[in-house]
């Protein structure tokens, strides 16, 4: 009987004290779903770590819901059922659907006027704030991991073949005759490949040349934009250089997206045309000299070389019914966060990903970044000191990843013989607007 | 006599199936559902805007002459795919029957690929054949074959069909060596004495006599050939070349999910799925005829 009593008094203590506990808030919780693998993404998570450690008020919680394509169906569901991810990474190329779907997104300026924390645009660097903005000046999405394309070198190759390791092709007939005299001396299998097919040979292409590939402003001014490439005799000779490079191994395909880094890394192709941001696997797996240059360009166009345009990804926020005014808060203090002078230099010391504020570039300049790692600056200049133009601010068309695997499987035909360059261009423009003209369709009541 | 199994309560069966069929409508016939309405409908990816379109996403499809192609590369995939993984795995069964000794480490051995995913199944033969970085491309340069899965659309096919056989043989394997061991041997001695060859013996006895094993086994196979190979193809492939690998069930995929066209991925679906239903259909009515059950 007095156990009993003491047990029943000793519960009530104890169930009183826990609810009498701290009365302090709980930390709102912030979704940041990213896109990025291996030590970039673990970087990532780092950065949201520490930006809890730093305050109590919120607690952003990272997650990787697979590669971007599986992530952004992933959210898209998500956003469906009512409950989509506070921040999202989204890449360049699904920015033209995330644009489009106007009440599902927050404009980033709109997130840090409503949270009354001061952001201007002009902080980043010029191409990341064209692709992004909206016509007032209004950044849709935050860019944060931005590359752009760049040629990577092998240094040791290049000797070999009797080539000036220190001077590497600046033009695209420079690397023909590099890669030619690559096969002849045999200094390696193969003299150049690409990563990234549409991206480096058709919309970085584009930029260098400051050539337009659509209408309406490469799609930035309108969804009844058309795709005009097969007209473009620049873009025809490009996939024409490239099909002719190949007969001799000058030239060898390694996939569409990133697999023929492999082909580099492992010594095969002398030469490789790549997103700055796989700098990372190339310095941990190379076990040869390399070199970085600018993208090539064709001399007889005149004003080129332009500059080259970004890539990467971009936070972007959702919008959702339940979203607190204190959710808003907290997303605005941790995307300040993330655009922190700091954060934003440490990304681009370690990653091969650019430094995508104006601030963060000087700082990175002062502190002699550049002057001890040779080639680090490539990309960024090639963005930002290259001569401006119309058509260097990238492009804005739905479903775009899906009009990027048009061009490749166009691209792969003419590589295998199937069809000539110039078909293969004009199958593309075709397939191409009719998806265009879907998604026209499939957005068009609301706009 | 067939034993009647009697429930002492009479909403006792209903209640025990309760569980089993909450789970087939929420997860086959709900999400079918919603495929078949979804395939009538023109949207964009985030559902704000929904117009009905009747059947013009299953039009679009048929005037689509990359999806008919789609069509007969899957019928010529799941082909070779059933094949090359029933043949060897007969052989190997009644190689594996004759055995006395050791029996059981070669049936262990024979099995373990069943018991790898389809995607790391893929993954495995891609790092062996990958033209860049793979053992076997390296031997195959080495004998003088030009060998390129990147470029070459058959060569991607071949190498998919492989992956994707060599994980079913396991699984046909197991099953032909359980039909196998079921035949009486009074019948083979027979026969055996007869005067009947191992050959003659295996085409006039054994065979007939695995039917049922071999109809089920091939329902199983197609069925898997169509839906099942998914990861093996995302691994390896990716659809590529130039769609050379592009299956039914994987462009259902890269519609749906990558490229977020919704209605036209849902009507595929629902394509796919008749034309399984009718594959399957036309195995029962044709081929199981010429079953012998015993």
């Amino acid at each position: 009987m007095n156990l009993k009593r003491w047990l029943t008094a000793a519960a009530v203590a104890t169930s009183a004290a826990l609810t009498a506990a701290p009365a302090a808030a709980q930390p709102t919780e912030l979704h940041f779903w990213m896109g990025l693998t291996g030590a970039n993404g673990e970087m990532l998570m780092r950065f949201g770590e520490e930006f809890n450690r730093a305050q109590t008020d919120f607690r952003v919680v990272v997650s990787f819901k697979g590669q971007y394509p599986e992530q952004r169906a992933a959210a898209v569901a998500a956003y469906r059922a009512g409950n989509p991810p506070h921040i999202l990474q989204m890449f360049d190329a699904g920015s033209g659907d995330m644009m489009a779907a106007r009440e599902a997104i927050i404009p980033v300026s709109e997130v840090f006027r409503r949270a009354g924390l001061q952001f201007n645009p002009a902080d980043f660097i010029a191409p990341a704030r064209g692709y992004y903005s909206l016509p007032n000046g209004d950044l849709l999405s935050m860019p944060f991991n931005v590359s752009t394309a760049v040629l990577f070198f092998n240094r040791d190759a290049f000797r070999r073949a009797g080539l000036d390791p220190d001077r590497p092709p600046r033009t695209w007939p420079e690397l023909v005759t590099a890669a030619r005299q690559i096969r002849a001396t045999n200094a390696a299998p193969c003299g150049y490949t690409t990563t990234w097919l549409a991206w480096v040979q058709l919309e970085q292409f584009a930029s260098r040349h400051n050539i337009a590939f659509g209408t309406r402003n490469n799609g930035r001014e309108g969804l009844d934009a058309r795709l005009t490439v097969a007209d473009n005799p620049l873009i025809v000779r490009q996939v024409q250089t490239l099909v002719d490079m190949q007969r001799d191994n000058s030239f060898q395909y390694g996939g569409r997206s990133n697999d023929a880094a492999a082909l580099f890394i492992s010594g095969q192709c002398a030469m490789m045309t790549q997103s700055s941001g796989g700098l990372a696997a190339i310095t941990q797996g190379a076990r040869f000299e390399f070199g970085t240059a600018q993208l090539p360009y064709w001399p007889d166009v005149q004003g080129a070389p332009f500059a080259t345009t970004i890539g990467g990804a971009s936070l972007w926020v959702f919008n959702a019914p339940n979203r607190t005014e204190r959710e808003n808060r907290g997303i605005a203090a941790f995307l300040n966060f993330m655009r922190s002078d700091r954060v934003m230099t440490e990304w681009a010391r370690t990653t091969g990903f650019l430094p995508a504020t104006n601030s963060s570039f000087r700082a990175m300049q002062q502190e002699g970044f550049f002057q001890r790692n040779p080639g680090r600056d490539v990309p960024i200049l090639s963005l930002i000191e290259a001569r401006q133009g119309e058509n260097t601010n990238g492009y804005r068309f739905g479903r775009w990843t899906e009009i990027r695997d048009v061009y490749h499987e166009e691209v792969e035909r003419a590589l295998q013989g199937r069809q000539s360059a110039a078909d293969a261009m004009r199958n593309f423009e075709r397939r191409g607007n009719a998806l265009l003209r879907a998604f026209e369709r499939s957005v068009a009541p609301r706009q | 006599m067939q034993r009647k199994v009697v429930f002492p309560h009479r909403l006792l069966p209903y209640l025990l199936l309760a569980p089993q069929m909450a789970v087939t409508l929420v997860f086959f016939f709900w999400p079918g559902g919603q495929a078949l309405y979804m395939s009538l409908l023109l949207q964009d990816a985030f559902g704000h805007t929904v117009i009905f379109v009747g059947l013009e996403n299953f039009r679009a499809l048929f005037a689509d002459p990359a999806y008919l192609a789609a069509i007969w590369r899957t019928l010529y995939f799941s082909l070779a795919v059933t094949v090359l993984a029933m043949v060897p795995a007969l052989l190997f069964a009644v190689m594996a029957d004759r055995v006395i000794r050791g029996s059981t480490v070669y049936t262990t051995a024979m099995l373990i690929p069943y018991a790898i995913a389809p995607a790391v199944a893929g993954v495995l033969w891609l790092f062996m054949f990958n033209p860049a970085v793979g053992v076997i491309a390296w031997w195959m340069r080495a004998l003088g074959i030009d060998w390129n899965p990147v470029l070459d659309g058959s060569d991607a096919m071949w190498l998919v069909i492989l992956a994707s056989a060599w994980k079913q043989i396991a699984y046909n394997f197991l099953f032909f060596l359980a039909g196998l061991q079921s035949i009486p041997r009074s019948l083979l001695e027979a026969a055996a004495i007869d005067g009947a060859g191992p050959m003659r013996r295996f085409w006039t006895v054994v065979f007939p006599l695995l039917s049922p094993t071999t109809f089920f086994l091939l329902v199983v196979n197609l069925v898997y050939a169509f839906f099942d190979t998914f990861g093996v193809i995302a691994a390896v492939t990716q659809g590529g070349p130039a769609g050379a690998t592009q299956t039914l069930v994987y462009k259902v995929y890269q519609d749906g999910i990558q490229n977020l066209d919704l209605g036209s991925s849902a009507a595929q679906s629902v394509i796919l799925m008749a034309i399984v239903i009718v594959l399957t259909m036309l195995q029962f009515r044709f081929v199981e005829r010429r079953v012998h059950y015993h």
